[in-house]
């Protein structure tokens, strides 16, 4: 552990992505104690009301402005991520296991496994992932979990196409067919010598999957099929705030900006999480 | 070679293709080995060369079931082991071991090397706990390494230090025979004749059998009793070392033994005919023939 922060402290960009990803965490964490506004309440004199710092700890204060009923838009955005995160982080999480496991099943057992997995990949491709979530949104009712599934669904096929070609190409090396040599099990190759040399692709797909579910949940709630109102999500807070784009630019920029910095520091805290865990660029430092 | 064999092989084939691609076309049969057959005595070294593509590999890991062979027995001290499944397989597993060709690719990147060296002890349920690192550390010992190397990763060691450990990991379960694919070609000249001369010690002291894969002639004479030269997926010439050397029948093995460099710069090598692989593909149904106690060709006068 004393390693872990020694490391990262010596990459700056995943210092920088570590921070801001601590502090969004903390912030959603700790957001019921921070005295904010309610923010599904609404004040509708102070409709659309620009950001503005004075008076800032005086309870009418609104840094970043209000939305079109008058909702404190800070507190949103704070709310807001507790939603957001928590469906990203579960359905990354949930795709990556299901997605990792089933890629290296494909490719190590080859054959009709391969086959089928594959075919299944190659048909959900074929339709448009946000059409398909739209479907499924629809059909089942738009609930969180019923959200997270269907990320999570969008996302497995990733993981399993490039995890399978890993697995590949790690079946016929000289390790593995040593692993035979010596009687080991399936489950024992699988997961003691495949396993452990697919995690670092299976984490950068993982902070790429974050990335891009974090927008992909926003779309959602976009058009409506996320998480429903009053409880307020970055998506939804786009879609309202767009129409007002060229009266009060704080309604869109400020959730646009959540999105991008979020993604962001996944990112950049991703990079620095695959470096660390490649036994060779650790010990080079 | 009078007792019963270690390891004895009889008409062993295995082939590559002949499925169907998507569209149903047949793919074209590739017979990489054709009718192999050879015994190796308790301890003895057999050396198998040939050019690339000959069927070496392939022989070595038929033997020891990575692949499995579509016709022929391979049998174990007298046990057959062409029939049985991957559980009836295990208990031989552990008396047959393999040392690879590329020493980097032979380790896995993210085990720690102690531990890819204990996992055929675990694997058999051999060791456990304090015993089982007191077991490798013994291991690495006798290979020539540090113990304290057990909980590095293999990046941090170098081609000959790795193939070292690849031995370490071979001989752990105390095996009676290793088939050693052409384990020092990936490594330096000056690593060489250390890690063969490894090869030998443990020999002597464990009574092992090699079936030891290589293209460098000299090497094979250095540590083999008997060679099989093999062309085109057959044996084509198997004979004592001394004798091959001295008196070469096959055209193949002559032409091999004729590309051995001579290292003097005054002596010219003899203008000769390059040998012609397509005009001696050997023949179907040829015969091997003794033409000398323990020295069988392969006979292809007959047509």
């Amino acid at each position: 552990m004393k390693h872990f922060f020694k490391d990262l402290t010596s990459s700056k960009a995943g210092l920088f992505g570590a921070v801001l990803l601590v502090i969004i965490v903390a912030l959603a964490l700790l957001a019921p104690m921070l005295h904010l506004p309610d923010p599904t309440r609404g004040d509708l004199r102070a409709r659309l009301a620009g950001p503005t710092w004075d008076g800032l700890f005086s309870p009418g204060a609104h840094p970043l402005g209000t939305d079109e009923v008058g909702r404190d838009i800070l507190s949103r955005l704070i709310f807001g991520s507790r939603m957001t995160l928590m469906v990203a982080c579960t359905a990354v999480v949930l795709g990556g296991i299901v997605g990792t496991i089933l890629g290296i099943l494909a490719g190590y057992k080859g054959g009709f496994v391969d086959k089928l997995l594959m075919r299944l990949v190659d048909i959900q491709l074929a339709i448009p992932l946000m059409l398909l979530a739209l479907l499924i949104v629809a059909a089942l009712g738009p609930s969180i979990q019923n959200v997270v599934l269907v990320l999570a669904l969008t996302s497995w096929i990733r993981y399993a196409r490039i995890i399978r070609a890993q697995v590949l190409s790690l079946r016929e090396r000289e390790f593995v067919q040593s692993a035979h040599a010596i009687g080991a099990s399936t489950l024992r190759i699988m997961f003691l010598h495949i396993l452990p040399n697919v995690m670092t692709p299976a984490l950068v797909v993982g902070t790429l999957e974050l990335a891009r579910i974090i927008i992909m949940d926003a779309a959602l709630s976009f058009l409506g099929l996320g998480v429903q109102p009053p409880t307020p999500s970055w998506g939804r807070m786009l879609a309202d705030g767009r129409v007002y784009l060229s009266s009060a630019w704080w309604a869109v920029t400020f959730p646009g900006l959540a999105i991008v910095l979020t993604v962001l520091s996944v990112n950049l805290f991703g990079d620095w999480l695959r470096d660390y865990f490649d036994p060779k660029t650790r010990s080079a430092k | 070679m009078n007792s019963l064999p270690v390891l004895e092989v009889n008409g062993l084939m295995r082939s590559y293709g002949g499925g169907k691609s998507l569209f149903g076309k047949r793919k074209p049969v590739i017979h990489a080995i054709n009718d192999v057959s050879f015994k190796i005595g308790e301890g003895e070294t057999l050396g198998l060369v040939g050019e690339s593509g000959s069927g070496k590999s392939t022989t070595g890991r038929a033997v020891l079931h990575l692949e499995t062979p579509d016709a022929g027995s391979v049998r174990f001290r007298g046990n057959e082991l062409t029939l049985l499944g991957p559980q009836g397989l295990k208990p031989y597993r552990r008396q047959m071991q393999m040392i690879f060709q590329d020493p980097y690719s032979a380790l896995n990147p993210r085990m720690k090397v102690g531990r890819f060296v204990a996992e055929p002890l675990v694997v058999h349920g051999v060791e456990k706990g304090s015993a089982l690192r007191d077991r490798v550390a013994e291991l690495f010992k006798r290979v020539g390494l540090d113990p304290s190397f057990m909980s590095r990763y293999p990046h941090e060691f170098s081609g000959g230090q790795r193939q070292r450990i690849n031995i370490a990991r071979a001989i752990s379960l105390n095996p009676a025979f290793i088939v050693a694919d052409e384990p020092i070609t990936a490594l330096d000249v000056s690593i060489q004749a250390q890690i063969v001369n490894l090869f030998q010690d443990l020999q002597d002291e464990l009574g092992l059998a090699y079936l030891f894969i290589a293209h460098d002639l000299s090497m094979v004479r250095y540590l083999c009793q008997r060679v099989a030269v093999m062309l085109r997926g057959r044996i084509v010439e198997v004979a004592p070392t001394e004798q091959i050397f001295s008196d070469p029948r096959h055209p193949y093995t002559r032409s091999l033994l004729a590309a051995i460099p001579i290292p003097d710069p005054d002596r010219r090598r003899p203008d000769r005919t390059p040998f012609d692989v397509a005009a001696n593909i050997p023949a179907r149904e040829a015969q091997m023939v003794e033409v000398a106690p323990g020295h069988f060709v392969l006979d292809q006068t007959t047509q």
